[in-house]
């Protein structure tokens, strides 16, 4: 208990320091807070990260190109083929070779995949946090599992990769796999629009999601927010749209935006991502092309890097990642890394100031983070 | 049939032949058969609870241990029976373990003194249903006890959402009753299910009521959308964050307990008690309770938990005025 | 864009009022001989990129905050403190970001003997 002014009267003001985390429920892994809470008010609260790093950007450098391939999926284990891709695109850059025409749009079409996995799982995750427990998170991991399922067939993998080769991808797309994605598509386009309506409809998912954690664009700008999250604040702001890579120019999608800033426009755009990325998929697999997509083998000795510096950018599913590479010849000198994740909870402090006690989770939810890249 | 109707009549005998010794071998052996109903109730509702659930989230549930699984809740008993019992050093044990007691014994006497049939009913107080219901509010208290005396912060922080809690929802459940006892002209709650009787069902009498008071109980027994004392997303489990082994077994039996409670009284308040065709009376309530219980189980697999603030929005801005357009309909309709 | 130490608070302040209100990241390069600060920043309108770097002598590691013109500056300058040992002017650093370190080496500088501890015990 403590003494305090507010509206310029001394009160007794009760504020409980409270712990949450590393164990606990809703913090999506490892993350840790420290939050003041007064009645059931937040004050004030405070990110402690740190518990899963592991040195990603030391590590690069003390190998070859290729060898640091499989720990850039370890960054973000809910989307690694995006990571793998990235820091593949990085190194083809500093090598200077060109990605191969099918190739691109495989790796775009996988891609997409991840998105939309990744951003089913956000949903789970999301309403877990809200308290609905876990029907709908067992309902979008089944539909998460289908899209594993695809991913597997082209890539031999379930959950870490490692597809993406320089110049192209370890294994091509299998034959029935175009039957298979649009089954796919047609059938989770109408489980999301069955979602939406199962959540839009309920009054009290409304109630949690709508006016809660607003931030507004000005705030999102400051605050250096991105991807969805950017985008929730109505900022037209989207990689593929603004620095197109791959064939993402010539594919035809919208950049999804809304422009409240709160839980519930967040959780729209990426519904709306997620039905955008189906689309691209079904457009991706009518235009590829036939030829040889299989690219260079894994080895330890490339030719050597032409470039010195490099930065590649790519939207990712939860946001703009950044690479930044200073190459030596054969390893790198120096990869700097600028996660999504650590920009979107870096903000977490900012929004959560004054919401309810029951909001800080739903908001923490709604930034969608994977501890793993934050701590990198 | 016969047999067990004497039995019943030996049993009525003995409970008001006046001598002390015989009536309380009497309301013993009544407590007894109850909370054999209770444990019952209670076992299968948690295994039914599990499966249904699962059933609706594309799972399977509890599938190894027994038949469909449904001995996977005894054999969490003993697991959680043979665990040590850990007490955080700032915890009140005593305070602790009196809550947990405070509201198990509530509980279990309020369903001893709810009649089970016309005849089956240890105590026909005339002002039963106010007794029901002074107990029912004491209930958050001791919640309050053992969240603050666990020494847990997120057990303060339920112990606080427990006192908001009581605040939104007691005063619309008593109006309702109020509104249910003018109906019946009695406090009595033999009169009350002898009244739905004749009248027809207050949950059909008195609709807004009905789910004014459906509401309420959720929000009492602490079922979702209303498990905001205990969160298990936001204070990992609420004041029984602190609560280890056994005495987490003893709370998970309060639970259900709770609930089996609440559906008993729903189904005596609103959906005529013991009264159906055919069947002995026992049998029909505790039916229709099942009914209840069931009905309460898809409203957790589907809702969204609400926030304590809504919460106090609800019960002030719809569940209070309701109530008392609740009662004054009713006057105006079928007592004036 | 290289620029002065000394001008960078300056020159952010201007390009924030040109238009770039988006800090991208900072980050930094050890180059031994000497160090190099990097300062992203982004005009969302006109998508346009800028790089914004500082060589520092490794003998005097330091840059001023700029938290005061990006609020997104806070966690990135406090990674920087950490992980390369750059001091940052003008403002305090209550606490380490990433905590279990001890504050004194600094892991990605060039001179950090990254398994060091592993050598020792055999």
């Amino acid at each position: 208990m403590e003494f305090g002014i507010r509206n310029g009267k001394v009160m007794v003001i009760m504020v409980t320091r409270i712990n949450i985390g590393p164990v606990h429920p809703s913090t999506h892994g490892v993350l840790r807070l420290v939050a003041d809470i007064e009645g059931d008010t937040v004050e004030n609260v405070e990110a402690h990260i740190g518990m899963l790093h592991r040195g990603v950007e030391k590590l690069v450098e003390t190998r070859k190109y290729l060898q640091s391939h499989p720990y850039m999926e370890k960054l973000d284990y809910v989307s690694p083929l995006a990571y793998d891709e990235t820091y593949v695109s990085a190194v083809e850059a500093a090598l200077g070779v060109d990605v191969k025409e099918r190739a691109q749009y495989v790796r775009v079409i996988e891609l997409e995949l991840q998105r939309v996995a990744s951003h089913l799982l956000f949903l789970g995750t999301m309403c877990n946090d809200i308290g609905q427990m876990f029907t709908m998170f067992m309902w979008t991991f089944e539909d998460r599992d289908m899209v594993l399922r695809l991913l597997e067939q082209a890539t031999g993998e379930r959950m870490f990769y490692v597809n993406m080769r320089l110049g192209g991808v370890n294994l091509d797309l299998p034959k029935d796999f175009e039957e298979n994605c649009i089954a796919f598509i047609n059938r989770e386009e109408k489980r999301i629009r069955e979602y939406e309506h199962y959540l839009e409809s309920n009054p009290v998912f409304m109630e949690r999601m709508k006016g809660v954690g607003i931030l507004n664009r000005d705030d999102a700008v400051e605050l250096g927010v991105t991807g969805p999250v950017l985008r929730a604040s109505g900022v037209q702001y989207d990689v593929r749209k603004n620095n197109p890579y791959y064939v993402y120019d010539r594919l035809n999608f919208e950049m999804q935006t809304e422009h409240k800033g709160d839980n519930f426009a967040r959780y729209k755009v990426r519904m709306l991502e997620i039905k955008e990325s189906l689309r691209l998929i079904k457009n991706a697999l009518r235009m590829i092309p036939e030829g040889d997509a299989i690219g260079m083998p894994v080895k330890l000795i490339l030719p050597a890097a032409k470039n010195r510096e490099v930065m590649v950018r790519r939207e990712v599913p939860r946001g703009e990642l950044m690479m930044y590479m200073i190459a030596d010849p054969q390893s790198p000198y120096r990869l700097s890394i600028r996660s999504p994740n650590f920009v979107n909870l870096s903000a977490l402090e900012y929004v959560a100031r004054g919401c309810k006690t029951a909001d800080l989770f739903a908001i923490l939810g709604s930034l969608d983070m994977v501890m793993g890249c934050v701590d990198k | 049939m016969t047999s067990s109707y004497n039995i019943i009549g030996l049993w009525q005998a003995w409970l008001n032949s006046g001598n002390l010794l015989l009536s309380a071998i009497a309301v013993l052996i009544y407590a007894i058969g109850v909370m054999i109903v209770i444990a019952i109730f209670s076992y299968m509702f948690g295994w039914a609870e599990r499966k249904i659930i699962a059933k609706i989230q594309h799972r399977h549930g509890p599938t190894y241990v027994g038949k469909y699984g449904i001995l996977q809740n005894l054999a969490d008993l003993i697991k959680l029976l043979s665990k040590e019992n850990i007490v955080p050093s700032n915890a009140n044990l005593r305070l602790m373990q009196l809550s947990v007691i405070f509201i198990l014994s509530a509980s279990t006497f309020l369903v001893l003194i709810l009649p089970f049939a016309h005849s089956l009913q240890v105590a026909n107080f005339g002002t039963g249903l106010l007794i029901v219901f002074v107990f029912i509010s004491f209930m958050p208290l001791a919640v309050f006890v053992g969240g603050v005396s666990s020494g847990n912060k997120f057990g303060h922080i339920s112990a606080q959402r427990s006192v908001l809690m009581l605040l939104s929802y007691e005063l619309p459940m008593v109006l309702v009753v109020a509104a249910a006892a003018m109906l019946s002209g009695s406090f009595n709650i033999q009169q009350v299910v002898l009244t739905q009787a004749s009248r027809g069902y207050f949950a059909l009498l008195m609709p807004i009521g009905f789910v004014i008071f459906f509401i309420a109980m959720l929000a009492e027994f602490e079922r979702p959308p209303f498990d905001i004392r205990e969160a298990d997303s936001e204070l990992i489990s609420g004041w029984l964050t602190d609560f280890s082994s056994p005495y987490y077994a003893l709370v998970l039996f309060i639970d259900y307990t709770r609930m089996f409670l609440g559906s008993l009284l729903v189904a005596i308040i609103f959906l005529g008690g013991w009264s159906g065709p055919v069947l002995p009376g026992p049998v029909w309530l505790i039916f229709k309770a099942t009914l209840v219980a069931l009905f309460t189980i898809i409203i957790r697999a589907t809702t969204v938990r609400m926030r304590i603030d809504r919460m106090l929005r609800l019960g002030w801005m719809w569940l209070l005025p309701l109530s008392l357009i609740n009662l004054i309909l009713t006057y105006i309709i079928f007592v004036a | 864009m290289k620029i002065e130490r000394e001008k960078l608070l300056e020159k952010l302040e201007q390009m924030k009022k040109d238009g770039y209100t988006y800090l991208v990241k900072i980050t930094a390069v050890d180059y031994v001989k000497n160090f190099e600060v990097l300062y992203f920043v982004r005009d969302i309108e006109k998508n346009d990129d800028q790089v914004i770097s500082v060589d520092l002598n490794p003998d005097d590691v330091w840059v001023p905050s700029v938290m005061e013109i990006f609020k997104a500056a806070d966690w990135y300058e406090r990674e920087l403190y950490e992980m390369f040992g750059v001091s940052i002017k003008g403002r305090r650093i209550k606490k380490l970001l990433l905590e279990k370190w001890d504050g004194t080496s600094f892991p990605l500088r060039k001179s950090f003997a990254w398994n060091s501890e592993y050598e020792t015990e055999k």
